[in-house]
């Protein structure tokens, strides 16, 4: 009798456990709604959700690439890097010196080339770590000091201005990637479409399982006829394409691209993967969780703006909240054991 | 169990649903806040008022004919001071400036910091007009990047002053107030002419060339130094305006010309790095000058390591931004131009006790 409802009780606090982090959102929203004026607006509401695309879309990316046990700090860099090839194509062409043009694309074909380049970049990840064996942390830590040098290179540091293209070269509507869509951010309808197709790819194809069997046990999973370097290399191919798209969106909303775009950005989406559940060390995470967690980070940033906290504070509490997240985490984690275990013994 | 689980996440998503749909409704409550702060500004701003009852068009010509297309302010009284990061105690001092005469004129005020990241400060544009700031004081990220965000705030009828750097287009923001850093360097220029005696070998260490700044006050410099033939500059190096790097670059030169008379940089964390470097070279009698009027330059200029720096005064600045704030919410102009410098003060021995964090008190 008295055993069941310990029982009980554990499965109480193991679903508060699994809700957690829309728990915490709701409190967030709840306390800075009471402490500040105009937080709880539409308009607010839409401001918190635009800058959690930003973080959102790369953190969809960094899930993937954390699920597989690795890790992504390119990011950012790779971010900026998209924000200078299309602020480049749309001010001032691809240049061809050889032939002595300059070839301007239309606003879609320079989104497809960007998206190209973040893609490319993330092959170059994966090649380096699955062919030539160096471990991600480094491997992306390259990446992400080439990324940044190339688009510091693209421009000599300076900032593509005012990029809208002209009407004569029929590259106008780049930047309708900053505006609204239906009143919707164009940026937040991304978010939600990514997270989507990226939901129902972990959750209902084979490639979903086999990257969460390579996060899992990786040796277990090529044994079992995974193509482990195929699928992991496809994933940081993922991470670029939605790098490259966060930072399109930032040089469009911006309506400049600048090469120091992005810097730190990558801490960002692995604070939204690691608050919405997903494990640092593979094997577990879901495209739902971090959009969850990059909101926690939104309503943070956004709430603490708008209820006067400085800088260093800010930083301060954000900090806390990602440990936070995972001490909760790994308590779950434990519970979840010693019920497992419970349920075992129950049944002998 | 699974059940329970199921029933308990369906109620959290209820509460979630419910806490989007009380967002909705929080609308109406809205008003009655509003209009709080409508009765308590009325004493301080006689005209916010009548805009806050009536956010839309009647109010701006009815009080005020002489200016129709003046931006309103967002309808509250908070006033958002947007730097970057105040590790920098320049910035500090400018937006602590700038916070204290706000709130002297009675406004709430907002501060913070945008670490010169454009995206990160139209986040806090963004922010602020959610909040319905009455004029956002800026420090900005970028001369470019941050124009998206100035037209953003004017959309929404919020006022922009923009403070200590310019972006690269007028008409958008309200009030533009920079040093005169032109003037500042030749300043300084002249008094180490004179302290060098009008002759000898120096050496220049630069900011960061993509930086505008950086060439400007290498310009005026020369402007000054190159009437005199006698003065032989024997280096001329970016150190990024960094102390560490340029603590590294002067050794390096020091090595193959160790008989300099004078240094001159681009901006003040430079000059203590080479003062650094020459004091480790056992040098003597160097004249160094600077650009910025740092607490540390002063000191070295009080121990005569240092000769002169250039003070942009940044805390009088952020005041005077905050100042014309206020007169344009409540007249609807600031009766100035858009593009306004402010002359820095040359610090020597003589007058430097009267600085204090970037703030020149007479």
């Amino acid at each position: 009798m008295e055993k069941s409802k310990r029982v009980n009780n554990n499965e109480i606090i193991m679903t508060l456990l699994k809700g957690r982090t829309l728990i915490i959102l709701a409190i967030l929203v709840i306390l800075f709604s009471v402490i500040t004026k105009n937080f709880f607006t539409i308009n607010t509401g839409l401001t918190v959700a635009k800058h959690v695309a930003l973080y959102g879309i790369m953190g969809i990316g960094m899930t993937y690439v954390l699920i597989t046990g690795g890790i992504d700090l390119s990011v950012g860099a790779v971010a900026g890097l998209a924000g200078m090839v299309a602020g480049g194509l749309i001010n001032e062409g691809l240049v061809l010196p050889m032939f002595g043009v300059s070839l301007y694309f239309s606003a879609p074909m320079v989104f497809l080339i960007t998206a190209l380049v973040g893609i490319a970049f993330g092959w170059l990840n994966g090649a380096i770590i699955t062919k030539l064996n160096v471990v991600p942390f480094i491997a992306t830590l390259g990446t992400m000091n080439i990324a940044r040098g190339l688009s510091n290179l693209r421009s000599g540091g300076a900032t593509f201005s005012n990029i809208v293209g002209k009407e004569a070269l029929g590259n106008m509507g780049f930047d309708a990637l900053g505006k609204n869509l239906f009143g919707i951010p164009v940026g937040v309808v991304l978010l939600v479409v990514i997270a989507i197709i990226a939901g129902i790819i972990l959750k209902y194809t084979s490639f979903g399982w086999h990257i969460l069997a390579i996060g899992g046990n990786e040796r277990a999973a090529k044994l079992s006829g995974i193509k482990v370097n195929r699928d992991k290399t496809l994933v940081y191919m993922f991470s670029g394409l939605c790098s490259s798209i966060v930072g399109m969106i930032a040089a469009a909303q911006l309506v400049a691209s600048h090469p120091a775009t992005g810097e730190g950005w990558e801490m960002n989406a692995i604070s939204a993967a690691v608050l919405g559940g997903t494990s640092m060390a593979g094997g577990i995470g879901t495209a739902g969780g971090t959009i969850i967690g990059a909101f926690i980070i939104g309503v943070i940033n956004d709430g603490m703006t708008m209820y006067g906290v400085s800088e260093f504070w800010q930083k301060v509490i954000k900090g806390i909240v990602v440990i936070l997240a995972v001490v909760i985490d790994q308590f779950q984690r434990n519970l979840q054991a010693k019920m497992a275990l419970q349920a075992r013994n129950e049944n002998k | 169990m699974k059940i329970k689980e199921k029933v308990l996440s369906v109620l959290l998503g209820m509460a979630m649903v419910a806490t989007l749909l009380s967002g909705c409704g929080a609308k109406t409550e809205e008003a009655a806040p509003a209009a709080e702060v409508a009765t308590e500004e009325a004493a301080p701003a006689e005209e916010a008022p009548a805009e806050e009852a009536a956010p839309a068009e009647e109010a701006a010509p009815a009080e005020e004919a002489a200016a129709t297309d003046a931006l309103p302010g967002g309808g509250s009284n908070i006033m958002y001071i947007i730097t970057p990061s105040h590790s920098n105690p320049f910035f500090g001092t400018e937006a602590t400036a700038a916070k204290a005469m706000a709130e002297g004129l009675g406004y709430e005020v907002k501060v913070l910091s945008h670490d010169d990241d454009a995206t990160k400060q139209m986040e806090h544009f963004e922010a602020a007009i959610a909040d319905k700031a009455a004029a956002i004081v800026c420090d900005n990220a970028g001369a470019d990047a941050t124009i998206e965000a100035v037209k953003k705030a004017r959309d929404a009828g919020i006022p922009t002053f923009l403070i200590d750097r310019e972006i690269n287009e007028e008409g958008v923001a309200i009030s533009q107030i920079v040093a005169n850093n032109y003037q500042g360097a030749k300043a300084v220029a002249e008094l180490w002419v004179e302290a060098m005696g009008e002759e000898g070998k120096y050496v220049e260490l630069l900011g960061k060339e993509s930086d505008t700044n950086a060439g400007v006050r290498s310009s005026a410099f020369h402007e000054v130094i190159d009437q005199y033939p006698d003065l032989e500059m024997v280096a001329q190096q970016s150190a990024n305006w960094e102390q560490t790097e340029a603590f590294d670059k002067m050794g390096t030169i020091l090595q193959s010309n160790p008989d300099i008379k004078g240094v001159i940089c681009g901006n003040d964390t430079m000059a203590m790095g080479a003062q650094a470097a020459i004091e480790a070279a056992g040098l003597k009698d160097v004249q160094i000058i600077g650009v910025d009027g740092s607490d540390d330059v002063r000191d070295k200029i009080k121990e005569g390591k240092i000769l002169s720096t250039a003070l942009q005064q940044c805390a009088t600045i952020a005041r005077m931004a905050v100042q014309q704030a206020d007169d344009y919410l409540k007249t609807g102009t600031t009766g100035l131009d858009e593009k306004q410098l402010v002359d820095c003060i040359a610090i020597t021995k003589d007058n430097a006790d009267k600085l204090n964090a970037f703030d020149y008190t007479e």
